[in-house]
Order: structure tokens, then C-alpha cells, then sequence
């Protein structure tokens, strides 16, 4: 009468369940590589788009004619120009912009108060201008897809104000 | 009498097992790629990029262009030198004119990246034609569009 595994049964067993135990770890490793990818953008990537969509929106309908940026310890001002006068205001966890408070809610991650700035002129009396409030996780900018990056292009009058460079 | 499993029963259960495993990973991976996918295309930054390329490209003769297909636009098509200036600064690698509601187009002239992104558009907007740049960011492919209606 035979009772339990033999040795050959064992070795075979364990075997097979050694390669279904890989699999699985193949799976877990690459879940794990993507959260860690990802981690931002699925938690603030609908607020980003937000900001984004109101401060890029106004630049449209109140027509940007300049910035001026101004850095204190822990925040950057930012002040629009425009028929209207607006101020983005940045600080680590978060950004204020008319009258709205935007916060970070994903882990680890903070804005960086040094922003970017570019203006260039272009042809026929046409400019371009870029700035960007890049995101942080654990304090490195780790991907630039988080970033918030703003972009206009006017024509140059009278009244229009730029910084040629910004350095932080 | 017997006790225990016998091997056939453990092999059977474990080939079960793997099976199911299988079907799971294959799942996810597949669940993720759309995810990954849709990270890359119509961000916000580079839909306001898009929008004032395509203002400015209007400016230089970007409402001189026709086609029934795709064409690919490079800066040869427009009078501004501006236009090199604004691909570089929006890393732009390239930049097409699609006629709005194109079904049938030689897909090998194209790259899958490119024809992965117009099949996922919806195309249920009343255009003449899709302004679509391909954005080239750390090493993977970005893609934005706009809707171009000619007066």
C-alpha cells in the first residue's frame, strides 16, 4: 500500500510549483514597476489637467501681454498681465491661481518653486513663451510627464512685458 | 487504501493553477498597456501646444494646405522660420494634416505608434481636418490633435 509522495513526486511537485511561483513573480515585479512609474499621474493627473486647462484658458480669453515672477524663501509669485490682472502663486504642496487652491495629494510628491521660464521672439513681430512648475518625487524630478507646462504665443504691442530669462 | 494526492492529481491541479495565473497576467499587462497608452496621448500641455502651433501655422500658410488622406507637414510648408524654432521647443517630431473621419489610409507609411493613436480618436466632432503632432518625450512617443474647420 503506497502513502504520501515519493521522492520523484516531490522533486516534480515542487518543480512545478518553483515555475508557477516565477510567473508570478514576473507579474508582481512588473505591477510594482509601473505603480511606481505611474504613481503621480494617477493620483493628481486630473487636477493637473485642471490647473492646466483654467490658467491656459484665461491666458486665451483676457489675452497675456506679460509676467512677472518674484521668489520668496518657500513660494514663487507669478503675475499674469492681462485685462485682468492674476497671480499664480506656488508653494510646495500647493499652487493658489484665481481664487482656487490646487493640492497635491499623491505621496512623496511636491511642487519645485524653481520654475522654468523661456521667452523667444519670433517672426513678423510674434513671441513665444514657456514656463514649466516641475512636480517632485522625494525631491527629484523624476519624470516630466507630472510637470505643469504652460505655453502662449502673442503678438508684441505696446504693452507687452516679459522677462527676457528667469533663473531661480 | 491510499492517502495524499497522486502525482497526476498534483500535476493536473498545478496545470490548473498555471493556467489561471496565465489568463491574469495576461489581463493586467493588457489592462496596464491601455493605461500606459493613454498616459501618452492628448495631455493638456500638449493640447494648448497644439492649439497655438496651429494658430500660428495658419499665419503661414497652414490654410493653404489639402488633403482626402494624411499628409506629413514639416517646416518646409510654411513661410516662418519660427515654425523650426517652435518644434524644437515643443519636441516635435512630427506633424500631420488628416483629413476628419478618415477610415481607410496606407498604414504602413506610418508608424504604429501613430496609427495606435488615430484609431483610439473618436472622430465624432464635426471638423475638416485633425491637426496631430507626434511629441517626442523621454525616449516614448506623445501625441496631441486639434480640430482644424476651414472657413
Amino acid at each position: 500500500m503506497k502513502r504520501g509522495f515519493t521522492i520523484l513526486e516531490l522533486l516534480i511537485s515542487i518543480v512545478l510549483i518553483s515555475v508557477v511561483l516565477l510567473l508570478l513573480l514576473r507579474v508582481m515585479m512588473s505591477l510594482e514597476v509601473i505603480n511606481h512609474d505611474t504613481s503621480y499621474a494617477s493620483d493628481d493627473e486630473i487636477s493637473r489637467t485642471e490647473i492646466i486647462k483654467n490658467i491656459q484658458e484665461s491666458f486665451l480669453d483676457n489675452h497675456l501681454n506679460g509676467i512677472n515672477i518674484s521668489k520668496d524663501d518657500d513660494k514663487t509669485m507669478i503675475t499674469f498681465m492681462m485685462d485682468e490682472e492674476k497671480t499664480l502663486e506656488v508653494s510646495s504642496k500647493t499652487l493658489k491661481f484665481d481664487g482656487e487652491t490646487y493640492s497635491l495629494n499623491s505621496k512623496n510628491a511636491t511642487y519645485d518653486t524653481c520654475i522654468d521660464y523661456e521667452y523667444k521672439a519670433l517672426e513678423n513681430d510674434y513671441y513665444f513663451v514657456t514656463f514649466t512648475i516641475p512636480v517632485l518625487i522625494d525631491g527629484e524630478n523624476t519624470t516630466s510627464r507630472d510637470d505643469l507646462i504652460f505655453t502662449y504665443i502673442g503678438l508684441i504691442n505696446e504693452n507687452t512685458s516679459y522677462p527676457s530669462n528667469y533663473t531661480c | 487504501m491510499r492517502r495524499g494526492f497522486a502525482l497526476l492529481e498534483t500535476i493536473i491541479v498545478i496545470t490548473f493553477v498555471t493556467v489561471s495565473l496565465l489568463l491574469l497576467y495576461g489581463t493586467f499587462t493588457s489592462l496596464i498597456a491601455k493605461k500606459e497608452k493613454n498616459i501618452l496621448y492628448d495631455d493638456a500641455s500638449n493640447i494648448y501646444q497644439m492649439y497655438y502651433l496651429k494658430e500660428y501655422l495658419e499665419l503661414n500658410g497652414l490654410n493653404d494646405l489639402n488633403t482626402d488622406s494624411i499628409i506629413e507637414l514639416s517646416c518646409d510648408n510654411f513661410s516662418s522660420s519660427g515654425c523650426s524654432l517652435l518644434f524644437q521647443e515643443f519636441s516635435l517630431e512630427h506633424l500631420y494634416l488628416v483629413s476628419y473621419g478618415l477610415k481607410d489610409y496606407d498604414e504602413e507609411k506610418f508608424s504604429s505608434t501613430f496609427n495606435q493613436y488615430y484609431q483610439s480618436l473618436s472622430n465624432n466632432d464635426a471638423y475638416d481636418y485633425l491637426f496631430v503632432g507626434e511629441f517626442k518625450i523621454e525616449d516614448a512617443y506623445h501625441y496631441a490633435s486639434i480640430g482644424v474647420t476651414r472657413e
